[in-house]
């Protein structure tokens, strides 16, 4: 489904059919070691299960973006990590990969050496960039990451929680925020939790929602939703 | 073999046993043997295992030490006394070692005192209190006696070097042994004697109980099953004085205002004319809003004035569970000296610490089964010949109905069935893995060594050794093993050992089966601390929620990292489900109690008796006053005359329909919270099955209802269930449910699969709960028949819910013993009034996620549709 012109959403991707690109964020590479440290001792099936969708949205893509945060730990490198980027960044083979960088892989260069690392990265007029700071670049859309954008659905007092794309407006520009591609967790719902995102500060009334499941659902403005 | 002992022996017979110094000593104290001293010291002294069940205040400490001071000191004569830990006394309670220490250290110094010398007994305290220079010392220079809790003892069986001093203990003593054995605290305990028992072959067990039936299961959980017991029951009982009572005359035509102002004055009164009152209240918030109140309404009376006329120090203290123990040891040092004229306690002083005098004890709300009323009403005249006096307030109708025939039940000494939980696989996978630290297992003796326990007699091969695999890492793949696996099992020698540096840090610091329970407290616009929520709970509501806590109704406004704002709506109706986490169930023999009560009252009224006639009645039949008596004919007589009296023969079940057309069918099966859990999901979940429709339940101790937005055949759906099928059919519907996730964070946390202590620190509670929904997932992928899913399963059915008597009155509606009388009502008859007034429990979701979702954004859709047309 098309998300905007040009940009479709291809699983919890973007991909920008002119210039065969792909936009992936949010991964958290080793969010289950993470766990493990903080005491809970979950079986790690993520990795596996993340292998698998990434490989079934690979036609067509001569460009990978990973808009950020591709590992988890703040700070340092986990021994998952070491091992699980690099098998991961081996998925995409010959492809062109572009690593922007997220708040949460600051520390990233001694596992990907010599591959560049970018702040922010343009494809025609579209700016992608990870979000959780401004970047005062020109375009006319935005897609960002960092926010992990879930929405809960609520019907008496059942309250269930969905990965997916809000659209709206930042400045007079289009702005797409992402959901997160760890398969863990379903993120923050847009409706309830407080935002991260400086871009995702104003009344977001007027964004639309994408939710992402066996296919996509639009769900049309946020505030039908409340 | 389990028998009772029947005769006591002989005053003279006993005495001939003890050591001049310890006889001239009991001598001077008591005037003779007790009972349980005739029937018990000769038991103990002979190192038979026995069960000693007798009402607090009787003697059975003593009877257990008698024995083993008079061995010791005779010992200690001799010169023959040994470096060594004679005796390990085990009790649920911190607080209880304290006093037993002071108990026992007294006698001693007495004895020594008459001796003219040092007997060189030493008596030591372990808990999770004692500092690492006492557990040195006592390591050096081991205790003639150790004093300690369940979790200390599973973590000296697993300390390298103390447990060296556990391998020729000849006694243990397990005390309030009725207390421990109905939680997995007690599982966990039966298999710590298991492991005692096996460095300590000769030990015998002394199990000390109160009132509670039925004993013979008891004494099984004390010894297993293939070891002998002794039960010596001596239900000597001391002057009851219980009493029932009604703040204010007419119930029904009175504010809850109103009841609560006279029921302050009552509870005033009643303290006024006492030395010394110890009140329960149930739950910790009732405690802090009775001393609150109590205090604010009669200031001149709680506080003491110092000379110059300022309140000085508090007559009246609140005792329970959330207090600082600085606080809580202060308040039981004030009641024991005599200085407080009243305390008030949730359920924490139920267990038998000497709280020194105590000449009045008023229950406030339903004590929940009769066995908990004499517990509770022990604890007045905590002597040998003095009158125990007892009152219960009752502050509305059903509260009146179910304390008046719990007095019945209290003083015909009807005992209500306590429930010991069986084959708790979280709490085994817990003590495998302190067993692996010990020692290297051959596999055959570890399992014989577990199968020793009550708990588990039953144990299968197959599934100890699905817990060996756990603990081995076996269920991931071998290159991350390293961090899971905790055990290795060479199957080739099929030998178990520990694996890993840190496995007894991890073991010692995670040890145990109570959950945290921190969670969310819960604050008025004020400041003022209202209560406690659980994570899971707060994640559901939105703004503008209303729900209830601690009887009161709330809106949720927001809340703030581990705090969240609420404001009082009084009266409003809650708009997601209560949680009652802290609410005592209803006993199931007192449940049957007051349906046998229904039933009466219902032939009465169909024989057309005269109200004088039936008043009598039941003036005589529950030794009620006259005042209760008329409440309660009223009671009865309004629910005849409107839709009939349900009873132990004929379940009514009302139809009812809300002002926005919700209908509710309401199940009036009075058979306690346990039952009716189980019962209201298995009629749900075959109402949602054949609907596809989401089901909101309601549930409390005197019914349940289920209820929807649509017409549904529930007659249809309940002549679906058989009894044979209903347990399966229990365990899908909970898989729906939310009780399922909340319960599997403690049997993760238990099975140590979620640890509490990890790498040097303590992880917040809050975490835990949101993070374990995540492993909840993951082990689902290895299997949805994982033991600890199952054992989650297990602890709902059959601990939280009270699955087997369910299919009792399943199985009595299928052969008919059990009638069914549908009804249609415009408004909730009045025994449906409280149940549906309370609101929601839980809900069954029948939709899958994603059918949840396509039907959510059709709507969503349709709205929009809408709403375009319009403009």
């Amino acid at each position: 489904m098309l998300i905007h012109k040009n940009i479709e959403i291809r699983d919890l991707g973007l991909y920008l059919v002119k210039e065969k690109v792909l936009v992936i964020g949010d991964i958290h590479i080793g969010y289950e070691e993470e766990l493990n440290i903080k005491g809970l001792m979950i079986p790690r099936f993520n990795f596996k299960d993340l292998k698998e969708r990434i490989l079934k949205i690979l036609d067509n893509v001569e460009t990978v973006v990973i808009n950020g945060d591709i590992k988890h730990k703040f700070g340092g490198i986990m021994n998952t990590e070491w091992k699980d980027v690099r098998d991961f960044l081996e998925l995409f083979g010959e492809r062109k990969i572009v690593l922007v960088q997220g708040n949460h892989d600051r520390i990233l260069k001694p596992i990907v050496k010599d591959m560049e690392l970018v702040d922010y990265y343009k494809v025609g007029d579209v700016m992608i960039c990870h979000g959780d700071d401004i970047k005062d670049v020109e375009s006319k859309v935005i897609i960002i990451g960092h926010e992990h954008c879930a929405i809960g659905l609520r019907e008496g007092v059942r309250l269930e929680k969905y990965k997916c794309f809000i659209k709206g407006k930042y400045k007079r520009k289009v702005l797409i925020a992402m959901p997160s591609y760890n398969l863990l967790a379903e993120g923050s719902d847009v409706l309830r939790e407080k935002k991260l995102s400086p871009y995702l500060q104003g009344n977001l009334d007027k964004f639309e929602v994408f939710v992402v499941s066996d296919k996509v659902y639009d769900f049309g403005k946020l505030k039908n939703l409340r | 073999m389990i028998r009772n002992k029947k005769t006591p022996n002989t005053s003279k017979a006993v005495k001939e046993l003890l050591h001049p110094i310890v006889k001239k000593w009991f001598f001077s104290k008591f005037k003779d043997f007790s009972l349980p001293q005739l029937f018990g010291v000769m038991e103990v002294h002979s190192r038979n295992n026995v069960l000693v069940s007798a009402a607090t205040g009787s003697g059975k400490t003593m009877t257990s030490f008698l024995a083993i001071l008079n061995e010791l000191v005779d010992s200690s004569e001799k010169g023959i006394l040994e470096d060594k830990i004679y005796c390990v006394y085990v009790s649920p309670l911190k607080a209880l070692n304290n006093d037993i220490h002071k108990n026992l250290i007294e006698p001693l110094q007495e004895m020594e005192e008459m001796a003219g010398k040092s007997l060189g007994l030493r008596i030591g305290v372990r808990t999770g209190d004692t500092t690492a220079y006492e557990k040195q010392k006592m390591l050096k220079n081991p205790p003639h006696i150790l004093i300690t809790t369940p979790e200390s003892l599973a973590i000296m069986l697993s300390s390298y070097k103390f447990s060296n001093h556990l391998r020729t203990v000849e006694w243990t003593i397990i005390d309030e042994i009725h207390s421990i054995a109905e939680n997995k605290r007690g599982v966990h305990l039966s298999l710590s004697l298991e492991r005692l028992q096996y460095l300590s072959p000769g030990m015998c067990r002394v199990g000390l109980s109160a009132t509670v039936a039925p004993l013979k299961e008891v004494a099984k959980f004390l010894v297993g099953d293939k070891r002998s017991c002794k039960i010596i029951d001596v239900q000597y009982l001391k002057k009851m004085d219980l009493e029932v009572m009604s703040p204010v005359e007419d119930l029904v035509n009175n504010t809850y205002e109103n009841i609560q102002v006279e029921s302050y004055k009552l509870m005033d009164k009643l303290i006024q004319e006492h030395k010394t009152t110890l009140v329960f209240t149930n739950t910790r918030a009732g405690t802090e809003s009775i001393v609150h109140h109590l205090k604010t309404k009669f200031p001149k009376k709680y506080y003491e004035v110092s000379e110059n006329g300022e309140a000085d120090s508090s007559l009246i203290g609140a005792h329970h569970g959330s207090l600082s123990k600085e606080h809580r040891i202060q308040l039981e040092d004030d009641l024991r000296s005599g200085k407080m004229k009243a305390v008030v306690c949730s359920t924490s002083l139920e267990l038998g610490i000497d709280i020194g005098y105590i000449d009045l004890v008023i229950c406030v709300g339903s004590p929940k089964s009769a066995a908990r009323f004499l517990q509770r009403a022990g604890r007045a005249g905590h002597k040998l010949h003095e009158t125990v006096k007892a009152k219960i307030i009752v502050t509305d109708r059903n509260d009146l109905v179910e304390c008046s025939v719990l007095l019945k039940h209290a003083i015909e000494k009807k005992i209500d069935q306590i429930h010991i939980p069986r084959y708790s696989l979280d709490v085994l996978a817990q003590q495998m893995f302190g067993m692996a630290l010990d020692q290297v297992w051959k596999h055959d003796e570890m399992f014989e060594v577990v199968k020793g326990s009550y708990c588990y007699s039953e144990l299968t091969k197959k599934d100890f050794d699905e817990i060996l695999d756990y603990l081995a890492g076996n269920f991931i793949s071998l290159e991350d093993r390293y961090i899971y696996a905790r055990i290795w099992w060479d199957k080739e020698t099929n030998e178990i050992g520990k694996k890993g540096r840190l496995t007894r840090v991890i073991y010692m610091t995670n040890i145990g089966t109570i959950p945290d329970q921190q969670g969310i407290l819960v604050k008025d616009k004020g400041g003022n601390k209202i209560g406690m929520l659980d994570e899971i709970f707060l994640e559901k509501l939105d703004r503008g929620d209303v729900f209830v806590l601690g009887g009161n109704t709330y809106m949720f406004l927001y809340a703030r990292g581990m705090v969240a704002r609420v404001s009082p709506v009084p009266g409003r109706k809650p708009t997601v489900p209560s949680w009652y986490s802290q609410r005592l169930p209803l006993s199931f023999d007192l449940a049957n109690g007051i349906q046998r009560f229904r039933k009466l009252l219902d032939e009465k009224f169909r024989n057309k008796k005269s109200k004088k006639e039936i008043i009598k009645f039941i003036n005589k039949y529950l030794y009620v006053d006259e005042v209760a008596a008329e409440a309660l004919y009223n009671y009865f007589k309004e629910q005849f005359d409107y839709i009939g009296i349900p009873h132990e023969n004929k379940l009514i079940v009302e139809h009812y329909k809300d002002e926005y057309e919700k209908t509710y069918v309401i199940f009036h099966s009075l058979y306690g919270r346990r039952v009716n859990d189980a019962l209201s999901r298995a009629i749900a979940f075959a109402i949602a099955r054949s609907q596809h429709k989401d089901v909101e339940i309601g549930i409390d101790d005197n019914g349940f209802y289920v209820s929807f937005e649509k017409h549904v055949n529930v007659m249809k759906a309940l002549s679906l269930i058989k009894a044979k099928e209903f347990r399966k059919l229990l365990e899908l519907a909970i898989d729906k449910s939310e009780v399922l996730r909340r319960r599997f964070r403690h049997c993760a946390g238990r099975a140590m699969m979620i640890l509490r202590n990890y790498g040097g620190k303590r992880k917040r509670v809050g975490r835990q709960q949101v993070s374990s929904m995540l492993l909840l997932c993951a082990v689902r992928r290895i299997s949805e028949n994982f033991f600890i899913i199952r054992e989650t399963k297990r602890e709902i059915l059959e601990d939280s819910m009270d699955v087997q008597g369910a299919l009792e009155v399943f199985t009595n509606i299928e052969n008919k013993k059990i009638k069914i009388k549908e009804v249609n009502t415009l408004i909730p008859s009045p025994f449906a009034m409280n149940l549906v007034m309370q609101g929601y429990s839980d809900i069954l979701k029948m939709e899958d996620k994603q059918k949840f979702l396509q039907r959510m954004h059709y709507m969503v859709k349709a709205k929009i549709a809408l709403k375009k047309g319009r403009s």
